[in-house]
């Protein structure tokens, strides 16, 4: 008796907590639906979030040989004290490349419904390195979560994100000649 | 009631009029298929409501039609993520793998749910059916929130068909899991009266969203020479001045 009781509530919290995520799914369906009413495209922050990365200052905080220079100079405590600050930064850096790089995936895209077939086939290599960019940047945010978590572990190598973050940043400069080319340029939409 | 139950199928066949005359039907044939067996369905089920003594008729062949309109349903998430991810082939495989994980997940989670959740309702195969309409949906709903977030998150321009389609299947695949998971549990006939309503009112929802995506015009190709060249001037000094570090 008390079992078939105990199978039933055990059933209708099954039920509510699949109501409860239903509904969910359903405010975040709605939130997406919503967000991506938004037009125009914010070029200017592009332009400024790109500059505001200094590529070479977060190779430096995930380098190497800084790292062991660094584990061989300074007591274990500090150590792993100046590491989690590093890798801290470093997961800014990503963070905020990442954020830049959805911005580009979209200048990208729109470039790539361009009637002319230089900014066309521009954009269509823009978006291919922004999308890359944005999943080298979760990649690259995970491992340096670990590093945050376990500053004791010897790190392993990061994924190519400064190398996939020149490549992106060479097309988008490349997009800009040739717009600049035929006076003129791209204002993106999206759907 | 009625109305609710008539106007989405109305709706529905105007928006197979406007698939037909924009001839969306050849990106999205198993779209039009599932809008032409919804309004197929719809009739034969209205039929049978109407005729008396035909009340076992009319239980198998909703539960017959709605394992089908599952199964279609797959069918139209597929079409609208090959569709959506088409023009890169680098997110076309990143996210096949994402869409077939989280497919896996969620229909392992929904295996373990019908056996340690059965649900207690009375009569078993319409239990059965229940369980697998739950099943299913969660899969659906969990599929289409990993696109639509996935594409969100890259920054991913959908075209406008495609959008209104995966936003209307989302907003009802949502309901429909709350309830099924509420129809697992509560077999009476008030409850499910209720339960009824809340999926023909979503389906109503589903069908004015993609009457409204299929009918609005696609955007049209962005045009060169819109910013001033000055903007673009502004760019290049900006890049020129990143990619000197």
């Amino acid at each position: 008796m008390e079992a078939g009781v105990s199978t039933h509530a055990q059933a209708l919290i099954t039920a509510w907590v699949l109501v409860a995520v239903a509904f969910i799914a359903l405010g975040i369906v709605v939130y997406v639906a919503v967000r991506s009413r938004t037009r125009r495209v914010d070029l200017e922050g592009v332009v400024s979030a790109f500059r505001s990365l200094d590529i070479e200052a977060f190779r430096n905080l995930v380098d190497s040989a800084e790292e062991a220079f660094l584990r061989k100079n300074l007591s274990p405590r500090q150590f792993r004290e100046i590491k989690r600050q590093r890798a801290w930064s470093a997961l800014l850096y990503a963070w905020e490349a990442g954020r830049a790089s959805t911005t580009l995936a979209k200048v990208g895209q729109a470039a790539q419904r361009s009637s002319d077939p230089k900014i066309a086939a521009s954009g269509v290599q823009l978006a291919e390195n922004a999308f890359q960019l944005r999943l080298q940047t979760v990649r690259v945010s995970l491992h340096l979560l670990i590093e945050i978590l376990l500053p004791g572990l010897q790190s392993r190598s990061l994924p190519p994100f400064a190398d996939q973050y020149e490549r992106a940043a060479e097309t988008l400069f490349s997009l800009g000649r040739f717009s600049s080319e035929v006076q003129g340029s791209v204002r993106p939409k999206s759907a | 009631m009625l109305f609710l139950w008539i106007t989405p199928h109305v709706l529905l066949v105007a928006v197979a009029a406007v698939v037909w005359k924009r001839r969306l039907y050849r990106e999205f044939p198993c779209f039009f298929a599932f809008v032409l067996f919804e309004i197929a369905e719809f009739i034969l089920l209205f039929a049978l409501y109407f005729v008396p003594g035909a009340g076992r008729q009319y239980a198998y062949a909703f539960s017959v039609t709605l394992l089908l309109s599952l199964a279609l349903r797959f069918g139209v998430i597929h079409e609208v993520s090959r569709n959506s991810f088409r023009e890169s082939p680098f997110l076309k495989a990143s996210a096949r793998r994402l869409l077939q994980c989280v497919g896996g997940l969620l229909l392992a989670m929904g295996i373990l749910l019908a056996v340690y959740a059965p649900g207690s309702n009375a009569v078993r195969w319409h239990a059965g059916v229940s369980v697998v309409n739950r099943g299913a949906v969660m899969v659906q709903c969990g599929l289409l929130l990993s696109l639509l977030l996935f594409s969100r998150f890259l920054g991913l321009s959908w075209r406008r068909p495609a959008f209104g389609i995966a936003l209307g299947l989302g907003i009802l695949t949502s309901v429909d899991l709350a309830a099924s998971a509420l129809r697992a549990e509560f077999a009476s006939n008030a409850a499910q009266e209720l339960l009824n309503l809340l999926i023909t009112g979503a389906s109503l929802v589903c069908v004015s969203i993609w009457f409204g995506y299929l009918l609005a015009p696609e955007l049209k190709p962005v045009s060169v020479a819109v910013v001033p060249h000055e903007e673009v001037e502004t760019w290049k000094r900006e890049f020129q001045h990143m990619l000197r570090h």
